[in-house]
């Protein structure tokens, strides 16, 4: 029989596409490129560590990379999935013939296109940071690992501070190397000018003997030398040339600031470059973007054991309260895999520190923090995948077993 | 979070391309006021700017990962070049670069930075010049030592031959050995470099030393 030649008016474009990403080979071909890029973002992880992975294979569009030393331009994981969602939307749930015989089946593709879903919601609402915290401390703040922000803030003389002017991450970390970005604001006397930014950077005196390979700019003694992005990207941190621009017309005054200058323990309090502009003292510096949870956690205890003769840990747990305006106090104990869940947020425990501590010496517990509304869906998906296959089989054994009693009946008849 | 990234890319690049042809790009409404929280009020004003960038307390090797989330800063990374024939063993608690080399990896090379002088030159020399059993050199010897390039400066480079006691926790010695050093120190930071086993394999070695210790340089990319 011959072909029907295909009819690629305009007018039949609409079903074109719709034949195109409903078609099972669409299905195919994605699923055999996403183990792929699944491959190659598992090996990725080597190379590059697992935040710069994640970013590189799965959170892209498309992306290049080399097999065996061949270079080759792919689709990223999230376009994959974009396609893969709207082939089984289409192609599975809308398209396919609705009968009692293809339940199963139906019910199992909606299970792995609310898999699909919720690694979207994941990947696009989920926030994840960490929250340090000595025995005796009390806070509802969290930090990212990675993000910086610039915060230029009015200071009274004790160093104490009621409010800042912070310079988004979100911007601060689309600016370049080579680029100058003037920040013109209303609120404060004087504009800020960002030079070199780098996402990775060290301070060093120009005495010191490393000084003499940094190029770049000498301030108060020292130069910013960019280094190398660490592959794990909470090791970098940034550094940047900052100018502070009187609108009185007053000099200018200059500063390196640097991410060190941050916390590097709950315990210490952040040192900002400081500056006078008219009577008021500023301070200036590259802080960590925080967040806020709807409610208050107090580290009561924290309970850290180690092997015996050796400073490494064998277990370690925190005692905690949670505080809430609306509730009572609610303590809690927070274990290696038994995290708090509330108010969509699950507070791990993570860590601790101070590093090289000793026996005898106070610690500090971190908790990983993650907010993410799709925390369950791969569990409820995997149950009505589960769901639907066993109905399929059901199915598959009734109609199988009807068919053979069928025939053994036709048998005996004839 | 991500698709705010997104987002936020999408609008601060929109932004950015109609700025463009600017030399420099200008942003009025970057900065976004914000309370701080009760932990978050008090800072320290640091007196100086080695204080405020940690520079006497930072671990010169390698960071100090204490910094909660993070791993800290340290000194400026190295690069280098792996001399023939020598195994790179990484760094280690106090030292950028660890090799050995020899058969049976008894010679051995590393780079270690204080912050600091270190003790200064002569007293470094001298706890070389101590630890292969050799005298002491007076303060003209040490001036008079020759130089070769570290970091394209002029450091230092001194050759002892003896009886090697390592210390840090052996009580091992070692005869017949050669120590051959160079030492870069300034108020601000010492750089040294050591390489040690026995003479003749570090006799043998000496031109790789060389082209090993021209190639360190700091790891800006």
């Amino acid at each position: 029989m011959a072909k029907t030649p295909i009819d690629w008016s305009p007018a039949n474009w609409p079903r074109l596409l719709y034949r195109f990403l409903t078609s099972f080979k669409l299905a195919t071909v994605i699923l055999i490129l996403m183990t792929v890029v699944t491959l190659l973002g598992t090996l990725g992880q080597v190379e590059h560590g697992l935040h710069s992975a994640k970013e590189k294979y799965f959170h892209s569009f498309f992306f290049t990379d080399k097999i065996f030393g061949i270079p080759v331009f792919l689709p990223g994981g999230l376009l994959l999935m974009l396609v893969l969602f709207t082939n089984m939307t289409l192609g599975a749930l809308v398209k396919v013939r609705k009968r009692w015989k293809g339940a199963g089946l139906l019910i199992s593709h909606f299970g792995m296109l609310m898999l699909l879903a919720g690694g979207f919601i994941t990947w696009a609402f989920s926030t994840d940071g960490y929250m340090a915290l000595y025995p005796g401390m009390t806070t509802n703040r969290v930090e990212s690992y990675r993000e910086w922000q610039l915060e230029v803030i009015p200071l009274s003389k004790e160093g104490v501070a009621e409010k800042a002017w912070i310079y988004p991450s979100e911007l601060l970390d689309q600016i370049q190397s080579d680029e100058q970005r003037i920040i013109k604001t209303e609120a404060l006397p004087f504009d800020v000018v960002i030079n070199g930014y780098s996402r990775n950077a060290t301070p060093i005196p120009v005495t010191a003997p490393m000084a003499a390979s940094v190029t770049g700019r000498e301030i108060d003694g020292y130069k910013l030398s960019p280094q190398k992005t660490s592959k794990e990207a909470e090791q970098n941190l940034p550094g940047c040339f900052v100018e502070f621009r009187p609108k009185d017309g007053t000099t200018p005054v200059e500063a390196i600031l640097w991410a060190g200058s941050y916390r590097f323990d709950p315990k210490e309090k952040p040192m900002p470059f400081t500056f006078t502009v008219g009577d008021q003292l500023y301070g200036a510096l590259l802080i960590k973007k925080s967040w806020t949870v709807p409610f208050e956690l107090r580290l009561d205890e924290f309970v850290f054991e180690r092997h015996p003769g050796v400073s490494m840990a064998r277990n370690y747990e925190s005692r905690v309260t949670r505080i809430e305006a609306s509730e009572p106090d609610k303590a809690l104990e927070i274990k290696m895999n038994e995290p708090m869940r509330h108010a969509g947020y699950t507070f791990f425990q993570e860590s601790f520190g101070p590093s090289g501590s000793q026996p005898g010496d106070e610690m500090f517990s971190q908790f990983a923090v993650a907010n993410n509304p799709a925390d369950q869906w791969p569990l409820w998906a995997l149950i009505i995948n589960g769901i639907g296959l066993g109905i399929h089989f059901v199915i598959m054994l009734v109609n199988f077993t009807t068919r053979s009693r069928n025939k053994q009946a036709h048998a005996a008849i004839s | 979070m991500m698709l705010r990234h997104f987002i936020r890319y999408v609008a601060a690049t929109t932004f950015f391309l109609s700025v463009s042809g600017c030399g420099d790009r200008e942003s009025t409404a970057g900065l976004v006021e914000r309370e701080l929280s009760s932990s978050e009020r008090e800072f320290k004003l640091a007196e100086s700017s080695t204080e405020r960038f940690r520079y006497q307390t930072r671990h010169a090797a390698g960071g100090d990962s204490s910094v909660p989330g993070s791993g800290g800063g340290g000194g400026p990374k190295l690069v280098f070049t792996t001399p023939e024939g020598w195994t790179d063993k990484g760094a280690s608690m106090m030292r950028d670069i660890n090799f050995s080399f020899g058969e049976k990896g008894e010679g051995e090379c590393y780079v270690a930075r204080l912050p600091g002088a270190g003790g200064g030159l002569l007293a470094n020399v001298n706890r070389w010049c101590s630890q292969m059993g050799a005298e002491a050199l007076t303060e003209e010897q040490v001036a008079a030592l020759p130089v070769k390039p570290l970091f394209g400066q002029p450091a230092r480079f001194v050759t002892v031959d003896g009886t090697y006691s390592p210390g840090m926790g052996t009580t091992d010695t070692f005869a017949n050995y050669r120590l051959m050093g160079l030492i870069l120190a300034s108020d601000a930071g010492a750089v040294f470099v050591k390489m040690t086993g026995p003479k003749e394999l570090v006799t043998k070695n000496e031109a790789a030393f060389d082209q090993f210790t021209q190639s360190i340089d700091v790891n800006t990319n």
